[in-house]
C-alpha cells in the first residue's frame, strides 16, 4: 500500500429532519481495498455521494492526492479521476460496449466516428482487465456482470485513481464475482484506490485491507480486515445505545389462533421455502438485511408477484391467492414500503385515497355516496388522530406519517385482519414515529393481526411479539422476543453471506 | 380556496364577458382565434344620412381563388352602395365545425345581416334559427341550404348547380357521343366529388350523373351508377352495373384535398375503359390534372380520355387552353358576390327578396377568352 | 458460498423477426407482398404509370419521415411536420407566385422555415424541457395559421412544368421525350445514405441514439443534450421544408388549412420502419421501407375500389399493429433503461 491518496475529514450533511453524516471521517491509500460497511441508511452511499460531487457537504474537508477539493457535480469528479461503479448501472443499452466506453469523447476520422479504432482501444482495454467481452456487441445484451464490468472498464480508461464500488456483487453469479475480485487485484496493483461498499461478511476477508464500520451517519471505526472477525463488525454495526424501551416480553397468550400460515413458499430468486405462522393479536417482526427478501415474500404472500409454489391457510382453510384482489378479500391489507408509488393516490384528497379499497361499500345505485365517504372518513381521521386540515386535503400535502395513517384507513375501512407493514416508519420524524407504534399496538388488542418488515432493529425489538430474521431469500431463525437481541438478530441476517 | 368561492369567481368571469360580447359590433373574429383568416373590413362613403348598414360575409373557406373572386365581387359593390362589410371563412372546406363557430359569433355581434356559404348544408340549421330569433336576415350563396327552417334564410344567389352539372355532362357528351354509341364493350365514365356534403357539390355531382344518363339512355344504351353510397343512391336510376353498357363511377375522398383527390382519380384513369372524367369543383379538376401528369391520358382527340372540370384558376385555365382539360363549367363568383350584398341591403330593409341564379358557362378553348366568359375566368 | 444469486443473461437474443433478418428485411418483404396482391388483384395496378404514381405522392411523406425519425430516437416526436410541410410551401410559393421571387429562392426559403421552426422546437424540448409531444402540438397549430396569414388566405399554385418557374418540377419528375422518370426517387436515395451516415457515423447521430436510450446517462457523461435536441429537431424541420418543394412539384397548388394528418402517417412510416416510440432505435433505411407500405396502400386501396373511409380504417389498423409490434419489443430492451 502507498500514500494516502483521500482523507475526508469532519463531513457534515443534513437532509429535512435527517442528519445523515455527522462528522464522518475516512481515509483511502492508493493501491488499498477499503470496505465501507454499515446497515441500511448508516451513511454509506451518503458519504460517496458526497465525495463524487452529488451531494454537497455541510461542512468538513475532503482532501484529495494532496489537495483540497469539492466537486460540485459529478462530471468534475470523474475528470479529476474519482468514478463510481453505481448499483444501478448507468448504460446505454442501444449502444455497444465500445460505443458506452468512449461515450463523449469518440475518436473521430474527419467527421466520421472511426468505430473501428474505438473496437480495437476497448478491446486492449478488456485484454488488460483479463476480461472477455466483445466490444462490439450490444450492452443490453451482457448480463449484468458484465454490464459492470464495462463500467469498470469505463472507469480505468478515464484514468481514474479511486473507484467505488457500490455493493458489486449483489447481481453477480459466483464465477463473475471472482473474475471482479481478479480485476480488482489487478487494480490494486495499478495503485488505484478502491472503497468497496457491501454488506457481505464473507468478502471482506477475500478481498478487502481494512473495514470501517458507519451507524446511524456516525464513523464508528476501522479494523485491519485480516486481523477481525464477523463478531467485531457486527458489533461496531450495531453496538448502539437504544434508548427506547424494547419489549421485554410478549402479551400474546400461547395458545393464540393462528390466522395466517405459509408453507413451503417459492418465488422467484429471494423467496426460497418460506414458512411461518402468524397468531392472533401478534405482532410478527420480518428482520433482515436489504435483499434479505421479506418485502418480495410479502408481495408474493398478497399475489402482487406470480408464485411458484407455496400454501396459504387464513383462519385454517387453504385459501388461493393469485392477485392482490383476491388477498384483500381475504382480509390481508399491505402498506408498502414506497408510500408514494405504491400506496397513494398522490393527486387525490383524504377521503379519496382512505375509501378506494372498498368503495363497493359506499355506493348507492351506481353513485358514489359522498355523504357516507365522508363521514366514514372523518371517523378514522379522529380516531387515528390524522392531522389534516379536512378530508378534502389533497393527500400529497400531508407529512409522511399522515399519509401513513390514511393508508392505514385504507384498510381499516376494508376490515382487513391481517396487517402487513413494510418499513412502516421509513421517512417519518420522530414523533410520528411512536404515534405510528401507539396504534399498531391498539390494532393488536383489538384483535387484528401484524407482520412488520423492518431494517431498522431498534423497532423491531421494541414493537415485535416475536421476530423471523430471513437472508438470502431463505428463513435463518425464528426468535421469541424474550430472547432476541440486536447481535443475535445481525448474526442470523448474515448466517449465509 | 374553496370549490364554491373558485366557482363563483368563475361564473362572474363568465357573465361579464357574455355581457362584454354582446356590446357593439364585433369585428368578425372567431373565439378560436388562430385558425382562419383575420377578417378585413371595407367601408364605402355615407350615401345616406343613417349609419351604414353593416354585414358578415362567410365564405366556405379560402381554400380556391374561386372565394376570393366572390368577396372581390362582393367588397366592390359594398364600397359603391356605401355599405360595410366583414369577411371571414374557415381555412378548408371540410372545417365544418370552424364554420358553423364563425356562424354563431357572427350571430352574436348583431350585425344588419349575414351572408353564408354552407359547408355543410345540415350543420348551420340550429344557427340559421338563432339569426331568425335574433331579427338578423340571412342569405345564402353558393351553397343553399334546401332544409332550412322556414323563414329563416330568406333568398339564396347561387348558380343553380344542379343546372351547372347537367351543363357538363352536355359539354363532354359532345366530345364522347359517338365512342359511346359505338362502343363494343363496357365504358367507363367518372366523377370526382369532393365531398357528398355540401349542396353545391352534390348537385352538380347529381347533375351530371343524371344528364349523363339520360344523354346515354338516349342512345340507346344503358346506365349503372357505382361508388360512392350517397351519390349512387341518390342519383335518378342507379341501375345494374353487370349488365349496364356505361358505368358512371364516382369517388369521393375523405378530406377535401389535391392530393387525394388525385389519389382517387388515379384509380379512375387507370382503368382501360374510362373514356371521360369529370371533377365537380376547382380541387377536385386540379386533382385530376395531377392525375393525368404520370399518366398522359387525358386529351381533346378520340383516343384520349375526355377531362371536363369545374371552375378556373390558374391551373386549370392552362390546361384548357392547351386541351388537356377538354372543357370547364365556370360559375359567375363575381357576380355571385356582388348580387349577395344587394339581396342583404334590401333583406336588412325588409324588401322582400327571392333567390338568383348567378348562372354558370361552358367554357373551353375556342371561347375562354370571350367577352362574356374571360372576366369570370380568374387566377 | 451458498445461496448467491444466479443471474440470468437480461435479454434473451433469439426472437423470430431476428431469425427472419431483421425488421427491415421483413417490412421490405411486407411492401413486395402488398405490391403483389394489388398486382393480382387489379390488372390496372400493374403499370409503369402506376409506379410512377406511387413514388410521386410518396416524395413528401418519405422527406418528413426521414427528418422526423431523428427526434423519434431521442424519445421525443414531431407533430408539426405536417402542417409545417403545407406553410412552408405556402410561405415559398407566396413569395415566388405573388412577389415575383425566383423559384429557387422560395425554396431556400421552404427550407430555411422548417431550420427556424425545428429549432423553435428543439429549444422548447431541450432547453425549456417541455414534453415534445406538447411541444411540437403547439408549433402544429402555429404553423397552421401561420401559413394562411402568410399567403393571405391564397392557396397558392406554384409555377407549372412549362412555364418559366416550372423548372423546379423536373427536380423530381424529369421528361426525356416519351419517357419519364421518377428522378425524385434518386434523391430520396442519396438523401436517406446522407442521413443514414450521419445517424449511425457521426458524433451528433450517436449522441441522438445516446439520448434516446439513456438521457440521464448520456448527460452524465457530460454530453450537451440541449444541443443534441436541437440538432434532431432542426434536421426534421429541415425535411420538412425539402417535403414542402416536393409536396408543391408534384402537386398543382397548396391549400391552407392542409396538411394536418401527414404527420401521423410519416411517423407511421417511421415506426413500421423499426423506429421505436421510446426512443434509442431506428434506421433511416428502415424508416423509407417503412414509409412505403404506407404509400402503396394508399395509392393502392383505391385501385381494388375501396371507398375513401375503408382506406382509412385499413391504413390505422396497419398502423396499429407496427405500434404493437414495437411496443412487445421494447419490453427486453427497457431493463437498462432509468
Amino acid at each position: 500500500m502507498g500514500d494516502i491518496i483521500l482523507t475526508m475529514k469532519g463531513i457534515n450533511k443534513s437532509f429535512p429532519g435527517v442528519r445523515a453524516l455527522n462528522n464522518v471521517d475516512f481515509e483511502l491509500y492508493k493501491g488499498e481495498v477499503h470496505a465501507l460497511m454499515g446497515e441500511n441508511g448508516a451513511g454509506k452511499s451518503t458519504l460517496m455521494k458526497v465525495l463524487t460531487g452529488i451531494y454537497k457537504k455541510d461542512s468538513g474537508t475532503i482532501i484529495y492526492d494532496g489537495k483540497v477539493v469539492e466537486f460540485s457535480n459529478p462530471r468534475e469528479a470523474q475528470q479529476a479521476g474519482i468514478v463510481i461503479v453505481h448499483q444501478e448501472l448507468n448504460m446505454l443499452g442501444h449502444l455497444t460496449v465500445a460505443q458506452n466506453i468512449f461515450i463523449g469523447r469518440e475518436f473521430m476520422k474527419g467527421i466520421r466516428i472511426d468505430d473501428e479504432r474505438m473496437n480495437d482501444e476497448a478491446a486492449k482495454l478488456f485484454k488488460r482487465l483479463n476480461i472477455s467481452i466483445d466490444p462490439t456487441e450490444k450492452m443490453s445484451n451482457l448480463t449484468v456482470g458484465k454490464q459492470q464490468m464495462c463500467e469498470i472498464a469505463k472507469a480505468i480508461s478515464n484514468e481514474a485513481k479511486i473507484i467505488v464500488f457500490d455493493e458489486p456483487t449483489a447481481a453477480l453469479t459466483e464465477s463473475e464475482v471472482n473474475e471482479l475480485f481478479e480485476i480488482i487485484r489487478d487494480l490494486k496493483k495499478k495503485d488505484i484506490g478502491i472503497v468497496y461498499i457491501t454488506h457481505r461478511m464473507d468478502e471482506i476477508k477475500l478481498i478487502t485491507d481494512r473495514v470501517s464500520v458507519m451507524r446511524d451517519g456516525a464513523y464508528v471505526g476501522t479494523l485491519i480486515s485480516k486481523d477481525s472477525t464477523k463478531n467485531d463488525i457486527i458489533s461496531m454495526m450495531v453496538g448502539r445505545v437504544i434508548y427506547e424501551e424494547p419489549k421485554t416480553e410478549s402479551k400474546v397468550p400461547e395458545d393464540a389462533p393462528v390466522v395466517l400460515k405459509v408453507e413451503n413458499l417459492n418465488a422467484g430468486k429471494l423467496v426460497k421455502d418460506v414458512s411461518f405462522e402468524l397468531h392472533k393479536g401478534e405482532i410478527l417482526g420480518f428482520a433482515g438485511l436489504m435483499g434479505s427478501g421479506r418485502t418480495e415474500t410479502a408481495k408474493a404472500i398478497i399475489g402482487a408477484d406470480p408464485k411458484e409454489s407455496g400454501d396459504i391457510y387464513i383462519n385454517g382453510e387453504k385459501v388461493e391467492i393469485n392477485s392482490p384482489r383476491d388477498a384483500v378479500k381475504c382480509g390481508i391489507g399491505y402498506l408498502s414500503e414506497d408510500r408514494k408509488r405504491y400506496g397513494l393516490m398522490l393527486q387525490r384528497n383524504v377521503a379519496e385515497n382512505s375509501t378506494i379499497a372498498y368503495l363497493e361499500n359506499f355506493l348507492k345505485g351506481i353513485f358514489i355516496d359522498k355523504k357516507k365517504e365522508n363521514s366514514e372518513t372523518e371517523k378514522y381521521v379522529e380516531s387515528l388522530a390524522i392531522k389534516t386540515p379536512g378530508i378534502d386535503q389533497l393527500i400529497v400535502n400531508l407529512s409522511g406519517g399522515n399519509q401513513q395513517k390514511v393508508i392505514l384507513t385504507k384498510w381499516l375501512v376494508r376490515n382487513c385482519d391481517i396487517l402487513i407493514f413494510d418499513e412502516p416508519t421509513r421517512g417519518i420524524d420522530v414523533g410520528a414515529k411512536s404515534d405510528i407504534y401507539k396504534l399498531m399496538n391498539e390494532l393488536v388488542k383489538a384483535g387484528k393481526s401484524i407482520i412488520m418488515i423492518s431494517s431498522e432493529l431498534p423497532e423491531i425489538l421494541r414493537m415485535s411479539d416475536r421476530i423471523i430474521v430471513m437472508c438470502e431469500g431463505r428463513k435463518s431463525g425464528e426468535l421469541r422476543i424474550e430472547e432476541a437481541s440486536q447481535e443475535k438478530i445481525m448474526h442470523l441476517a448474515t448466517m449465509w453471506i | 380556496m374553496s370549490k364554491k368561492l373558485l366557482a363563483i369567481i368563475f361564473c362572474i368571469v363568465l357573465i361579464t364577458s357574455v355581457l362584454a360580447g354582446c356590446e357593439g359590433t364585433k369585428s368578425g373574429q372567431t373565439a378560436a382565434g388562430d385558425t382562419s383568416k383575420p377578417a378585413e373590413t371595407s367601408s364605402g362613403t355615407k350615401t345616406d344620412a343613417e349609419k351604414p348598414l353593416n354585414f358578415i360575409i362567410i365564405v366556405k373557406s379560402y381554400q380556391s381563388t374561386y372565394w376570393l373572386a366572390a368577396v372581390k365581387g362582393a367588397e366592390e359593390q359594398a364600397k359603391a352602395r356605401g355599405v360595410n362589410c366583414t369577411f371571414n371563412g374557415p381555412n378548408s372546406e371540410s372545417d365544418i365545425a370552424d364554420q358553423v363557430q364563425m356562424f354563431n359569433d357572427a350571430i352574436n355581434s348583431k350585425p344588419d345581416g349575414i351572408g353564408i356559404a354552407a359547408c355543410d348544408a345540415s350543420a348551420v340549421l340550429d344557427s340559421l334559427q338563432a339569426a331568425k330569433e335574433a331579427g338578423i336576415p340571412v342569405i345564402c350563396f353558393d351553397s343553399g341550404v334546401p332544409d332550412a327552417p322556414p323563414g329563416t334564410v330568406l333568398a339564396t344567389a347561387s348558380t343553380d348547380n344542379y343546372k351547372a352539372g347537367v351543363t357538363a355532362a352536355q359539354g363532354m357528351w359532345k366530345a364522347i357521343e359517338n365512342r359511346v354509341k359505338g362502343a363494343t364493350g363496357k365504358v367507363r365514365i367518372g366523377v370526382v366529388n369532393q365531398d357528398a356534403v355540401s349542396e353545391s357539390i352534390t348537385n352538380r355531382g347529381l347533375g351530371f350523373i343524371d344528364e349523363m344518363t339520360t344523354l346515354c339512355k338516349g342512345a340507346g344504351k344503358s346506365v349503372a351508377v357505382v361508388g360512392n353510397d350517397f351519390y349512387v343512391n341518390k342519383a335518378k336510376e342507379k341501375g345494374d352495373e353487370a349488365s349496364a353498357d356505361v358505368i358512371i363511377e364516382v369517388r369521393v375522398p375523405s378530406q377535401t384535398t389535391t392530393e387525394l383527390c388525385a389519389t382517387e382519380a388515379s384509380a379512375i384513369l387507370n382503368q382501360s375503359d374510362t373514356i371521360g372524367i369529370f371533377g365537380s369543383n376547382q380541387v377536385a379538376a386540379e386533382g385530376v390534372l395531377t392525375a393525368n401528369q404520370n399518366l398522359g391520358v387525358l386529351g381533346s382527340t378520340d383516343d384520349k380520355i375526355i377531362a371536363v372540370g369545374f371552375d378556373a384558376g390558374s391551373i386549370i385555365k392552362a390546361a384548357v387552353k392547351d386541351g388537356t382539360m377538354y372543357g370547364a363549367v365556370t360559375q359567375s363568383p363575381l357576380k355571385m358576390g356582388q348580387v349577395t350584398v344587394d339581396l342583404l341591403i334590401s333583406a336588412a330593409k325588409g324588401e322582400p327578396v327571392s333567390d338568383v341564379d348567378t348562372g354558370g358557362a361552358w367554357y373551353n378553348k375556342d371561347n375562354m377568352d370571350d367577352p362574356s366568359i374571360a372576366p369570370n375566368l380568374y387566377d | 458460498m451458498s445461496g448467491r444469486i444466479r443471474n440470468t443473461p437480461v435479454s434473451s437474443n433469439k426472437s423470430v423477426i431476428r431469425r427472419l433478418g431483421g425488421q427491415n428485411v421483413v417490412v421490405f418483404l411486407i411492401v413486395v407482398a402488398l405490391f403483389a396482391f394489388f398486382c393480382i388483384v387489379s390488372p390496372n395496378f400493374r403499370r409503369y404509370s402506376t409506379i410512377l404514381s406511387i413514388l410521386d405522392y410518396s416524395y413528401y411523406i418519405t422527406l418528413i419521415a426521414i427528418g422526423v425519425t431523428f427526434p423519434l430516437i431521442t424519445g421525443g416526436v414531431d407533430l408539426s411536420i405536417g402542417t409545417g410541410l403545407i406553410c412552408y410551401s405556402l410561405i415559398g410559393g407566396y413569395l415566388v407566385v405573388y412577389q415575383g421571387w425566383p423559384v429557387w429562392a422560395g425554396m431556400i426559403v421552404c427550407v430555411l422555415c422548417g431550420a427556424l421552426i425545428g429549432l423553435l422546437n428543439g429549444f422548447l424540448v431541450g432547453t425549456m424541457n417541455l414534453p415534445p409531444f406538447l411541444a411540437t402540438l403547439c408549433t402544429m397549430m402555429m404553423t397552421r395559421g401561420l401559413g394562411s396569414i402568410c399567403s393571405t388566405g391564397l392557396g397558392i399554385p406554384w409555377p407549372t412544368a412549362g412555364t418559366e418557374g416550372g423548372w423546379f418540377r423536373t427536380i423530381f419528375k424529369l421528361n426525356i421525350g416519351d419517357l419519364k422518370l421518377p428522378l425524385g426517387f434518386l434523391w430520396i436515395l442519396l438523401l436517406t445514405a446522407l442521413m443514414s451516415f450521419i445517424l449511425n457515423h457521426t458524433k451528433i447521430g450517436r449522441y441522438i441514439i445516446a439520448i434516446g436510450s439513456n438521457k440521464e446517462a448520456t448527460r452524465l457523461s457530460g454530453i450537451n443534450t440541449k444541443y443534441v435536441y436541437i440538432s434532431a429537431y432542426v434536421i426534421s424541420g429541415i425535411f420538412a421544408g425539402l417535403a414542402a418543394i416536393a409536396y408543391s412539384a408534384i402537386f398543382a397548388s397548396v391549400y391552407p388549412g392542409t396538411g394536418a394528418g401527414f404527420e401521423l402517417e410519416g411517423i407511421g412510416g417511421a415506426i413500421i420502419g423499426g423506429v421505436s416510440m421510446t426512443g434509442g432505435v431506428g434506421s433511416v433505411v428502415g424508416t423509407l421501407i417503412g414509409v412505403f407500405v404506407i404509400c402503396i396502400l394508399k395509392t393502392g386501396l383505391p385501385f381494388i375500389g375501396l371507398q375513401a373511409n375503408w382506406q382509412q380504417i385499413i391504413t390505422g389498423i396497419v398502423l396499429i399493429a407496427a405500434v404493437l409490434i414495437d411496443l412487445s419489443r421494447n419490453v427486453k430492451g427497457r431493463a437498462i433503461n432509468r
